[in-house]
């Protein structure tokens, strides 16, 4: 295996943000990568990237770009490139000069560099423009375009399409994606949203109340949760408390428990959870496959692309379904429904 | 009906009441138009004496205007975009000329700027005298409108977004090019602003000028001095004149600052 380039090294960060503490980061993004801080509002993501850029002073840590430690230096000689959620376009400059402002700053101006950003993210047609002029989709490429003209060592970005509308967004990710693993600088990128995670990263770094709570490649943090307060946070609902029956590990009031395959080490702090969408929903009097039961539907509610049926007793499930399945088996407040959690779609977290 | 009735009431007494106090503004202003001919206007303006107090008027309010500016933008910058200890008491300052009357405000300058005063008497040493110079009425017309300048040109500070300031920092701007290539071009016309307010707020100065300086004579003293000496009448003719002056700059300036900075 080859031995990864230097990228991005955070160690023992630690961050007061007036009665906010961010606490204890510990990162490294190899370049070429591109890792995914996910988390809620309020969780420290701005507050982790504001350190990382230098706008904001750690209390205690240390980190490395390149190999070389820039922790107490001044952002304007760490050469990294910062993508604002609010873009933070200057708005009495062209979208030219505002591409142009970097290379200009640390005495690099060079007018041929400058298109060729401008081209390669595809606004050399807006050079012209005046940023209140744009809209979202073009300002959020002219944001990228001016952090890419420094020729930056690493690259932030925070919530750069949340400001966008939806059609949008869907356009422009996949893009973003490909613009960022095409670099060869490492990448750091804050969401809320894991499907920007799924898309966007190669690894996920989860971090809420200002502590990284689990760490690794996207699919895998996003699969599998080991902390109760992520699951949540992902999406996933508890069943309850995991126990031993017959040597099975299982859920669910006696008689109507749900076996979990592969289950850990068992103790009084490991819950099962579960995907909406991973239920299986099938007419009542279908043969039985494993952890399968009748329960009643309590409510339908069509969400656009999905539709979530919460279903009552003997365990209260929620499943997010297609509209056209929850048409199938006339889904409605009364029917009543055969549930199936495959033991392979039940996930173990531990609570404390 | 009622209903109705009562709704015609609101607008209605709103206009009157807002009437009331325009026309309490104008109409002073228009009395005094036409309180003399515009021959006896003619005549006042050719005097030296009135002549030359209004040049020294104007002359002083723009050195004051420029000074509340240079060193108001560095206060206002800190004001807006430094969180600490004690700013609430620092604006509090800022906006003590507001409360100080002005004739207060001219014996408390006087006593620290006099002869023998704190910073007067070292001052006196370099040559420089306040009492009845120049120097004296720019004091007083500094002190006066410094919170006009700082507060408008924080409130245009404060109105930019700090992640601009962010933006130029990681771009590699050092912190006084980005201020000088974002934060005081957004904040222009504000600055512009701050210094039309204080311009306007040294031209009308009285109460701390004639007690620091009643000579060299300002026109407000000079209006001053012709009611004292020659009455009502006489006096209407310069200040007639002093109010065309004044309204006259500070027309051209509004104008001039909308049409430059208009979207």
């Amino acid at each position: 295996m080859a031995f990864p380039a230097p990228g991005l090294e955070i160690h023992a960060l630690h961050v007061q943000a007036g009665a906010f503490h961010l606490a204890d980061v510990d990162l490294t993004v190899p370049a070429g990568r591109v890792l995914v801080v996910l988390g809620p509002s309020g969780a420290g993501k701005t507050v982790m990237l504001d350190s990382i850029a230098g706008f904001r002073r750690p209390i205690a840590g240390r980190i490395a770009l390149g190999g070389s430690e820039i922790t107490h230096r001044p952002p304007e000689e760490r050469r990294i490139g910062v993508v604002f959620q609010s873009y933070a376009l200057f708005p009495h400059l062209s979208v030219a000069e505002n591409v142009r402002f970097g290379p200009r700053a640390s005495g690099k101006d060079d007018p041929a560099a400058v298109r060729g950003v401008l081209e390669r993210v595809g606004i050399a047609h807006l050079a012209d423009r005046k940023p209140g002029t744009l809209s979202g989709g073009e300002r959020q490429r002219v944001a990228v375009a001016r952090a890419l003209a420094i020729g930056p060592r690493l690259l932030l970005l925070d919530e750069p399409l949340s400001a966008l509308d939806t059609p949008t967004r869907d356009d422009l990710r996949s893009g973003l994606r490909e613009l960022l693993h095409g670099l060869g600088i490492p990448a750091v990128y804050v969401t809320h949203d894991q499907s920007e995670a799924t898309l966007i990263g190669d690894d996920v770094a989860v971090l809420m109340g200002g502590r990284i709570r689990q760490m690794g490649t996207s699919a895998d943090v996003l699969d599998r949760p080991v902390e109760l307060a992520v699951a949540r946070f992902l999406g996933l609902r508890t069943l309850g408390p995991l126990r031993l029956e017959a040597g099975n590990a299982v859920v669910g009031p006696p008689g109507r428990t749900l076996r979990v395959l592969r289950p850990p080490p068992i103790d009084g702090d490991t819950v099962a959870c579960y995907r909406p969408s991973d239920v299986v929903l099938s007419p009542p009097s279908e043969g039985r496959a494993e952890n399968t039961f009748d329960g009643d539907v309590v409510a339908v509610h069509a969400q656009g692309d999905v539709t979530r049926v919460e279903i009552a007793a003997p365990l209260a499930i929620t499943a997010i379904t297609l509209p056209r399945v929850a048409r199938q088996l006339s889904l409605a407040p009364g029917t009543r429904i055969a549930v199936t959690l495959p033991p392979d779609a039940l996930r173990i977290v531990r609570s404390a | 009906m009622a209903v109705r009735w009562r709704r015609g009431v609101f607008p209605a007494a709103t206009w009157a009441l807002a009437g009331l106090l325009l026309a309490f503004i104008l109409v002073p202003l228009l009395r005094l138009g036409v309180a003399t001919t515009p021959a006896a206007l003619a005549a006042e303006a050719a005097q030296p004496d009135v002549r030359a107090s209004i040049a020294l008027t104007l002359k002083d309010a723009v050195i004051s205007a420029a000074l509340a500016v240079l060193l108001g933008v560095p206060l206002a910058y800190v004001l807006a975009r430094r969180a600490f200890r004690g700013r609430s008491v620092l604006q509090a300052v800022v906006d003590l000329p507001l409360a100080v009357p002005h004739t207060v405000a001219g014996i408390a300058l006087l006593l620290a700027l006099g002869r023998n005063g704190w910073v007067g008497a070292p001052l006196q040493q370099l040559g420089v005298s306040f009492y009845g110079t120049e120097w004296g009425i720019v004091a007083a017309m500094l002190f006066v409108s410094v919170p006009f300048a700082v507060n408008s040109v924080r409130d245009a500070i404060e109105g930019l977004d700090p992640q601009l300031d962010h933006a130029a920092r990681s771009l590699g701007a050092t912190p006084w090019h980005a201020f000088r290539r974002v934060t005081l071009p957004l904040a222009a016309r504000g600055i512009f602003t701050g210094a039309v307010l204080a311009y306007a707020r040294s031209i009308s100065e009285f109460g701390a000028v004639v007690i620091l300086a009643y000579f060299p004579m300002t026109a407000p003293v000079k209006v001053y001095e012709e009611y004292l000496q020659n009455g009502l009448d006489r006096s209407a003719g310069a200040a007639l004149l002093l109010l065309l002056v004044a309204l006259s700059t500070f027309v051209v300036v509004r104008v001039a600052a909308t049409g430059r900075f208009a979207r």
